[in-house]
């Protein structure tokens, strides 16, 4: 179990190492330039030219990569280019328990959504309880996201006045102001995942609870709920733990336009902010992370199996 | 007549006067007692403005005058602001500082040594009296005493000279320009500094040293750079202003605090103020209507919201003429929209197929309509880059005499004249916009494809992109323009020269001699204006070389924006706190 884990952090590593290098090179292909998205009109072309030089624009990419590429492997990951060039592990840093709170709360508020909602929906198959289910995890999974937070912030914020329309207050100035900052974004980006769960759940349940073991196990008479939740359920969520994996991983990344609309600035954002200024040192930086994330959340989800299922073993 | 027309004959009277002096005298009409500090008078103030050439009607109209602070204010409090239009503010050091929407934060933190009030007095700021040479190369500060920075450091004369070094550095300022003319600044004494000019320059006190346009002498703390290394300085910058910034997390917003230090005892009424980024129209609303903010800055309000705005009790929506300009900029190296000689007389050129197809596509604009449904009323077509918040050089009968008027018929036969009779074999064309004006650019499509019944395809780029393409001319059309200040050097010197910066600066020069526009008499217009002291003569440069980018087609004038403040009634914000352009959040209380 041990070496397998090493092989794949090693192999892990060796993906964002190339996840990064490709984005290097691409990101100087796309077209943009930063200095003159820097200056607008406002700096001379001597400020121009010195900007350059500063920024070691004046040496080839080549260059530009191999001091990049040595700075990364010693841990710094640079400055931003634009505004006060603050460190970009500084901004990831920041932006990362916004993400991972957002997240969270999110995965939580899908979770609960989508259990019960997949258990109803397969145990009682073509009754009106299903349609009822089924009909609103498709609603769910067809209602954008943005459209859904604005409605949340319209109703709930701007008219009933229970909940913040916008913002973000760390854990650290109290849980309920964070918490309450969270409530509505959360339940934006956690409905669209709920339905995928929910519908993942439904489909993987169906398929179990026909399984020969769950007929042996109705007939020696044990209740419906042990028989759902310690036969049917663990057998169910194999399947489903993979999709899980990848929508975390996904909801860090992923939640940028809900994001926006909030006025939260989660690693999605700092993201897209980057690659609108063609801001290099921070895109490199949190695509970095992000690959690392998404790295990491498939090597957590296949030593879940294990726990989940016995029978699978890693050598 | 009417209160507004004898107003506004005040005004140009003033406006006149202001104007009156000889271009060649150093001191500029003005005796030396009248030019030395602590304060200069409203008509030495205008006359100052005038002679650098950034004095217009707008700024002399009153309604900008201070008026008393209404009763029941009260000090203290905490204002919520939304910073709109924008995902973060990048940074607050004045040598960093590339958008307007930052250094309204940042005049609110820092002290320059002049600021100039609502009624345009130049008030000292950390200049506690001034004097100049008689041949106007001299300035010599004498500096407020006991003042501190937001760090306990005692500001004085090193201070000066230590931002006028950083800012000179073009590795350290964008702003070297801005005291380019400047020889040297020397320290007599610990209160007492002077700046020794190249050549007299009416700008010298209101805007070089200035501390929100000017931003190369808003005053920096040595020890707050040196203590904190400047990408920290950058977000949290120590001044001497009425407020200290107590927190700048990036995206997430900036949190002041009252400068109890601060030498002016009456200011800041308020206790603590948050700014918030918001990017997006809805999210602003909502935060607005939640009343999670009380006040908007940052960029423009969005068009869509202020009837939204209005139609709420608890808010107040002030507007004012903006200044600026946006248009449609049409590439004249297009081969079916080709015009390589502007010089020639406009009836010949009205003979060549490409200048026609140009002027079809001006005709063609339905700025009314444009205006009605992509800026929901609030804005004034545009047929020149003279806005009217310039208002003694607007020319308001340029929307009928222009060659740019509406006129869809018209439109149509050049159109036909030019080989394309109702749009037919009229190849497609790319509307470039950024993703914000992405909705101006559909309007204009839809006005294109109603009139002319050509396809227009909106390309929206990222500000990145689109500013390289269009410094290349590598684009069909682009929607954009100035924000602008309230001088008209700032439409023609910036957009309508042949050598101005925005007129394809990274062009490749062989193949296209010039950028978007090129007239030899345009260039002549406003080289001329630019030196010229008499208003009336200036004023005819003006609208001259105004008439010639319209008639000639330079592009496809638009619109001029209006400039929009909402805050919730809950707050008093005097008249002195409404600078165009700035939100002095120190005047501001709750009332």
């Amino acid at each position: 179990m041990l070496t397998y884990i090493l092989k794949r952090f090693i192999g892990a590593i060796l993906v964002m190492l190339a996840v990064a290098t490709l984005v290097f090179f691409m990101l100087r292909l796309v077209p943009g330039d930063p200095i003159a998205a820097m200056l607008a009109d406002a700096g001379s072309e001597e400020a121009r030219i010195a900007m350059v030089k500063r920024l070691g624009f004046d040496k080839s990419v080549s260059v530009q990569f191999l001091k990049w590429f040595e700075n990364m492997l010693h841990g710094d990951l640079g400055a931003s280019i634009y505004g006060s060039n603050q460190p970009v592990s500084t901004i990831i840093l920041e932006a990362l328990p916004r993400t991972l709170s957002l997240a969270l709360i999110s995965f939580i508020i899908a979770l609960i959504i989508a259990l019960p909602a997949g258990i109803l929906s397969a145990t009682r198959k073509n009754t009106t309880t299903d349609h009822v289910v089924s009909f609103f995890a498709f609603l769910g999974l067809s209602m954008p996201d943005f459209w859904l937070a604005i409605l949340l912030i319209i109703v709930f914020a701007a008219n009933l006045h229970w909940l913040p329309a916008i913002g973000y207050s760390p854990i650290s100035e109290g849980f309920w102001p964070w918490f309450s900052h969270l409530i509505l974004p959360s339940i934006a980006v956690g409905t669209g995942f709920s339905a995928i769960i929910a519908r993942m759940i439904r489909s993987s349940m169906l398929e179990v609870l026909q399984a020969d073991y769950m007929r042996f196990a109705t007939s020696k008479g044990l209740k419906d709920w042990t028989l759902l939740i310690k036969h049917a359920l663990p057998n169910a969520l194999i399947p489903v733990i993979t999709v899980i994996g990848i929508a975390f991983a996904l909801l860090i990344s992923g939640a940028v336009v809900v994001e926006n609309v909030f006025a939260i600035k989660g690693l999605g954002r700092v993201l897209i902010q980057g690659i609108l200024n063609r801001d290099y040192p921070v895109v490199q930086g949190a695509v970095l992370v992000v690959s690392a994330i998404f790295v990491l959340s498939n090597l957590f989800v296949d030593l879940l199996y294990a726990i989940i299922d016995p029978r699978i073993r890693y050598s | 007549m009417s209160d507004f027309y004898k107003i506004r004959r005040r005004a140009k009277d003033e406006l006149k006067t202001a104007y009156d002096f000889d271009s060649k005298d150093p001191l500029f009409g003005l005796s030396k007692d009248e030019i030395r500090g602590p304060q200069l008078s409203r008509r030495t103030t205008l006359r100052l403005m005038a002679a650098a050439g950034g004095l217009t009607l707008a700024q002399v109209l009153p309604g900008l005058a201070p008026k008393a602070v209404l009763a029941g204010s009260h000090g203290g409090g905490h204002l919520r602001c939304a910073w709109a239009g924008v995902g973060e503010i990048v940074t607050l050091d004045p040598a960093r500082i590339n958008q307007v929407l930052q250094f309204q934060i940042a005049s609110n933190v820092l002290s320059g040594l002049m600021h100039i009030d609502n009624s345009l007095v130049a008030q000292g700021d950390l200049a506690e009296s001034w004097d100049v040479s008689s041949d106007g190369l001299e300035y010599t500060i004498t500096l407020r005493q006991g003042v501190t920075f937001h760090n306990g450091d005692k500001f004085d004369s090193d201070d000066v000279l230590y931002t006028f070094n950083r800012s000179k550095n073009p590795e350290k300022s964008m702003h070297s320009r801005v005291i380019g003319n400047v020889n040297e600044a020397v320290k007599l004494n610990d209160h007492q500094v002077k700046f020794i000019l190249a050549k007299p320059q009416a700008s010298f006190l209101t805007k070089a040293l200035e501390r929100a346009s000017g931003r190369a002498m808003t005053i920096v703390s040595r020890g707050g750079i040196e203590a904190l290394g400047d990408a920290a300085y950058g977000l949290a910058p120590v001044g001497t202003g009425p407020y200290m910034v107590t927190s700048h997390v990036l995206g997430q917003g900036v949190v002041l605090e009252k400068f109890a230090n601060y030498y002016d005892s009456d200011r800041p009424k308020l206790d603590k103020i948050t700014i918030t980024p918001v990017d997006g129209a809805e999210p602003l609303a909502a935060a607005m209507e939640a009343g999670d903010v009380d006040y908007i800055g940052g960029n423009p309000v969005p068009s869509q919201l202020v009837e939204r705005f209005k139609s709420n009790s608890d808010l107040t929506v002030d507007i004012k003429p903006g200044p600026g300009f946006q248009s449609v900029w049409i590439n004249p190296w297009r081969d079916f929209m080709r015009v390589d000689n502007f010089n020639k007389p406009i009836e010949e050129l009205k003979k060549e197929n490409g200048f026609m197809v140009r002027l079809a596509l001006v005709k063609a604009l339905d700025r009314d309509l444009f205006v009605t449904q992509a800026k929901f009323g609030y804005g004034v077509p545009a047929h020149g880059t003279i806005n009217p918040a310039m208002g003694y050089y607007f020319d308001d009968t340029l929307s009928s005499t222009s060659e740019q008027a509406y006129d869809p018929e018209g439109a149509r036969a050049l159109l036909a004249a030019a080989g394309y009779p109702g749009g037919k074999g009229f190849p497609t064309l790319k509307l470039q916009t950024t993703p914000n004006t992405k909705r101006d650019g559909l309007v204009v499509a839809n006005i294109y494809k109603k009139v002319l019944g050509i396809t227009v395809e909106v390309d929206a780029k990222d500000f990145s992109v689109g500013i390289e393409e269009f410094n290349k001319m590598d684009f069909d059309l682009r929607l954009g323009g100035s924000g602008g200040d309230y001088d008209p050097d700032d439409g023609i010197i910036d957009w309508m020269q042949t050598s101005s910066k925005f007129n394809g600066r990274d062009r490749n020069k062989e193949l296209h001699p010039f950028g978007f526009f090129s007239s030899d008499q345009a260039d002549a217009a406003i080289a001329k204006q630019s030196v010229t002291a008499d208003l009336s003569e200036r004023k005819k440069l003006v609208q001259e070389a105004n008439a010639i980018t319209s008639n000639k087609v330079a592009c496809g004038f638009l619109y001029h924006p209006v400039d929009i403040l909402v805050y919730n009634n809950k707050l008093n914000v005097p008249n002195d706190a409404r600078i165009p352009g700035l939100h002095e959040l120190d005047r501001i209380s709750l009332s």
